[in-house]
């Protein structure tokens, strides 16, 4: 055995120092979770542009409303359903506002309720969820029987009940009816999920192995089992949070939304309603358009994510 | 004479599954001395990883008693056995589940003491879980990382760190190498023998690979089915096997030599396993046993004595 | 002795995100007709890599071939269609895996899956069909096989799968058996069953298999030759009888010292191998034992050794076989 490019002296037959074996060191570098999802993320296309166009969107509803020059609430009979240009950017409705600023401002408020609806859902069901989960089969069967016949009830019952009984005279209701209205029902999904996911990660080894290093049911629940779900419990807010935004624009639109003046995406689509018949398409067009830029940039960042945890997907 | 650590007294655990009772332990005393490591062993489906965990109580038992120091472990109150648990710890088969892989390895190695608030501060914490590290071959650098980015032999050696934070003086080992390389295999077992006399600690090895707990036990049990069959030091059941099953278990035992191999003679039990489920209340080997009679399908044999230290569980013998 | 299948310097390699991790990093091998090769090594050394490569039945991408060839009767299968490939999987070559459970489908009938294939390339009648199941069955000891060739998988117990499994993969009576892991998920009484089973078939139909596993004893129990692989690359191979005796390379003796044997004495040291494998993302430039190798030279980190032939059968790869190496070892004892 005579490599023909090697010329052998005796110090290669020499013994090899140990600092130059190495058994134990890791070579590879270190892979953190999140770090690893969002790399993952970024590969994908189209939930990139929806981030992207989230982004935009988000920061436009910040600052949109003031750069227009209009003030949201101001009235111009002068000018009133002029179609859009170069003064009035999106134009203005029947009562002279300025629709780019109404429009950005609601998308600011619409923002703000999906998201705080959403999260408000998440709040609730990861308790529930999680409580119910940990729990005896007894404890487990009542709570899920209730959030059963919760989630049973029609919300738009709920919503117009709880609109009669908490509003003012006139027109619309306030950010927190709103708000308890929607979630009300819809913390239910969430829960459901969490409470699957508690009772799958409940029998994992890691989970046993903290029962039997003494570890009380809510240790393991925090510290093993809800870090753990944080992956679906993403993904599913999400997609809830266009839900969200979409029931409010639904409550909107059936005059069940915000006081006026402050616009939402969905009284906005309302009161665009009106412009249709006499042609001006663009009143009913500008919150139309923005509703569904957000939930489609929502829902592919949603299966994005969605893909980018599945641990079978993983390149 | 001394005392047993543990002393495990016709423990029963049953599950109740849809078509009835699944009685995985079915009346099984043993026990085990300070400082000793017992083997049990037995294929899959015999209980005896549930003989594991229904000791320390990770599942309540259906009926028994286990003595841990003379106290009954069964009878005390969920705080007190918060306390006891530090005296009793486990490890786990799957190196690839039994660790959280959101955790890094010095938050699953110090999970215990912080469960137990046994030290202060971070600091403290830390410093003994690289102590923890050290003591099984890994060291300060692995603390960072998570469990995903080590072999399978490394991680339970990061189980194994796990379960003697607490300074236990026993611990379970539930198949602890089977998940292993062959060569990690011996790296563990050879880990554990020397943490057990360095730290004084007692073992139950729960195995099916007999080879491997013939070199690790003191003293060995044989399960099938839910009941023991025989007991025995390991150099007596080895050498002198009586419960037929305990010699067909060892004679379909490859040995790694061809030569010693061709000649062996094989005792094949026809069949499979049986079901746990609802069992009649026979010697539990009756339908694979080539000596079986008619009393057997009457009675189930106990445990008795045959000779200094061996028990076997059968009529015919 | 006829070489059914010859494999010369096949590298398979596996691309991921970090890079390119090599599997498979250069092996030759052969299986001559109606023997039993055991393919030795723990897991991640590649083993199960070379079986699938075989088969082609590697994902590429990621996988991906990066050299050498597989003869099959003479012909180079890493260079057939998908389609040509499918007429050589399962009635020329045929595979069984580890875990039985998941390669039988358990929405069909056992009879049906195991003659699945050759009613589907409308060799045999639907009468015909069920008595051949029936046969099959028969062959590997199923009870009761005109009752049991109308059960569903999880009716059947781990053993009786891998018997299903097995004539599954004998129904076309192939020339090569692949048995990846085939007891290693089974109990010992249960494997001791399996073994014999295959021994049988062996002796029956003259089918040659190429064993992988980690198990010695399974080893020593029906092969009759033995492929030791470690890292990607094989390290040594020959008859059973000569290299359990005399084992040659450092990683052999090591293995053979780390099994316990029910017949060595019970305070015997089991001795272990410090450290793990080579992460294959890195390959090592030299001999990839060199890290837990208590005997390594220097020389051992910078170049692979070449095989030295110790008999005809018998070879090792390692430097310790090398002249110079006796020399310094002799200097350094004066």
């Amino acid at each position: 055995m005579e490599k023909t490019d090697l010329i052998y002296s005796e110090e290669m037959f020499k013994k090899a120092p140990q600092k130059l074996r190495d058994a134990e060191t890791i070579r590879r570098p270190s892979i953190k979770y999140w770090p690893d999802v969002w790399r993952r993320l970024k590969q994908d296309k189209l939930a990139m542009v929806g981030l992207g166009l989230l982004i935009i969107m988000g920061i436009m509803s910040i600052v949109g409303p003031h750069i227009s020059g209009f003030k949201y609430y101001e009235q111009d009979y002068s000018n009133i359903n002029v179609k859009p240009n170069r003064e009035y950017w999106f134009g203005t409705d029947e009562l002279g506002r300025d629709l780019f600023a109404r429009a950005w401002l609601g998308t600011r408020y619409s923002l703000i309720i999906g998201i705080l609806a959403a999260l408000i859902d998440l709040g609730i069901g990861v308790i529930y969820g999680g409580i119910a989960g940990m729990g005896s089969q007894r404890v487990d069967a009542i709570m899920m029987r209730i959030a059963e016949i919760i989630y049973s009830i029609p919300y738009m019952l709920v919503v117009i009940l709880l609109t009669v009984v908490f509003s003012t005279a006139g027109s619309g209701t306030s950010m927190f009816v709103l708000i308890l209205a929607m979630t009300i029902t819809d913390w239910v999904p969430m829960a459901n999920l969490v409470r699957g996911q508690v009772l799958q990660l409940r029998e994992s080894e890691y989970s046993l192995a903290a029962e039997s290093l003494g570890a009380t049911n809510s240790w393991i629940l925090r510290k093993h089992i809800i870090p753990n779900t944080m992956g679906p419990i993403l993904v599913n807010v999400t997609l809830t949070i266009p839900r969200a935004i979409f029931a409010e624009a639904t409550l909107g639109f059936l005059s069940l939304g915000l006081q006026a003046p402050k616009p939402s995406l969905g009284t906005l689509a309302n009161d665009g309603i009106a412009g249709m018949p006499v042609g001006n398409f663009y009143q009913i067009l500008v919150p139309s358009i923005l509703i569904s830029l957000i939930m489609f940039s929502f829902n592919v960042l949603g299966d994005g994510l969605r893909d980018a945890m599945d641990p079978r997907l993983r390149k | 004479m001394v005392e047993p650590l543990i002393s495990v007294r016709n423990i029963k655990k049953y599950f109740n599954v849809g078509r009835g009772k699944l009685k995985a332990v079915d009346g099984i005393s043993f026990d085990i001395y300070p400082g000793e490591t017992f083997g049990l062993v037995g294929e899959s489906g015999c209980g005896k990883s549930t003989v594991g965990r229904t000791i320390i109580r990770l599942y309540e038992p259906t009926d028994g008693k286990v003595f841990f120091s003379g106290e009954n472990i069964y009878e005390l109150s969920r705080s007190e056995m918060q306390e006891i648990r530090r005296n009793f710890q486990m490890i786990f088969q799957d190196p690839y589940a039994s660790l959280n892989p959101r955790m890094t390895v010095e938050e699953i190695v110090g999970e215990p003491m912080e469960i137990h608030h046994v030290y202060k501060g971070h600091k403290k914490r830390n410093e003994r879980v690289i102590e923890l590290l050290k003591l099984v071959g890994l060291n300060e650098e692995h603390a960072l990382r998570f469990p995903h980015e080590f072999s399978g032999g490394q991680r339970q050696r990061i189980g194994i760190a796990r379960a003697l934070a607490l300074n236990p003086k026993f611990i379970v080992c539930d198949e602890p190498i089977s998940a292993l390389d062959v060569s990690i295999q011996a790296q563990v077992v050879n880990l554990l023998k020397s943490l057990q006399k360095e730290l004084g600690l007692t073992y139950l090895f729960i195995a099916h690979d007999l080879s491997m707990v013939r070199y690790i036990s003191d003293r060995v049990g044989v399960m099938y089915l839910g009941h023991m069959m025989e007991v025995a030091s390991s150099e007596e059941l080895y050498d002198n096997p009586l419960h037929p099953y305990t010699k067909a278990l060892l004679s379909a035992i490859p040995i790694p030599d061809p030569e010693i191999q061709r000649n062996r003679h094989r005792i094949i039990l026809e069949g499979d396993v049986p079901s746990p489920i609802d069992p009649k209340e026979t010697c539990r080997f009756v339908d694979r046993c080539p000596y079986a009679t008619a009393r057997c399908r009457e009675v189930v044999p106990k445990l008795r004595k045959v000779g200094e230290g061996h028990f076997v569980a059968c009529l015919n013998i | 002795m006829e070489k059914l299948l010859e494999i010369k310097d096949l590298k398979v390699s596996f691309q991921t995100f970090f890079g390119e991790v090599e599997a498979v990093r250069g092996i030759s091998l052969h299986v001559n007709k109606g023997e039993t090769v055991a393919l030795v090594g723990e897991s991640g050394c590649g083993k199960s890599v070379t079986a699938s490569s075989i088969m082609q039945l590697l994902p590429m991408p990621p996988a991906f071939y990066k050299g050498g060839e597989i003869l099959f009767n003479g012909e180079d299968i890493v260079k057939k269609s998908e389609k040509e490939m499918q007429s050589i999987r399962g009635s020329e070559i045929s595979m069984i895996f580890q875990d039985p459970m998941t390669s039988l489908n358990p929405t069909m009938k056992v009879g049906k899956q195991i003659v699945e294939g050759l009613v589907k390339h409308g060799k045999l009648s639907f009468r015909e069909a069920e008595e051949k199941a029936i046969e099959m069955l028969d062959l590997v000891s199923v009870p009761q096989s005109e009752k049991r060739v109308r059960q569903y998988p999880h009716e059947f117990s781990g053993g009786m799968r891998q018997r299903v499994m097995i004539a599954l993969a004998m129904v076309s009576n192939p020339q090569l058996l692949i048995a990846d892991e085939p007891t290693t998920a089974l109990d010992v009484t249960v494997q001791a069953q399996i073994l014999d089973l295959m021994k049988s078939i062996q002796e029956k139909f003259g089918t040659s298999i190429i064993l992988i596993t980690h198990d010695l004893g399974v080893v020593a129990d029906i092969s009759d030759r033995i492929i030791v692989m470690y890292a990607g690359q094989l390290l040594e191979e020959g008859l059973v009888d000569e290299v359990f005796k005399e084992p040659r390379h450092p990683y052999t003796k090591k293995l053979l010292g780390s099994v316990p044997r029910l017949d060595m004495d019970r305070m015997e040291v089991l001795h272990s191998i410090h450290g793990t494998p080579p992460d294959l993302y890195i390959p090592p430039k030299g001999c990839p034992f060199f890290d837990r190798c208590d005997k390594a030279m220097v020389i051992c980190k910078e170049h692979m050794p070449e095989r030295e032939y110790h008999t005809d059968s018998h070879y090792s790869c390692c430097w310790l076989n090398h002249s110079m190496a006796k020399k310094v070892a002799e200097g350094s004892e004066v």
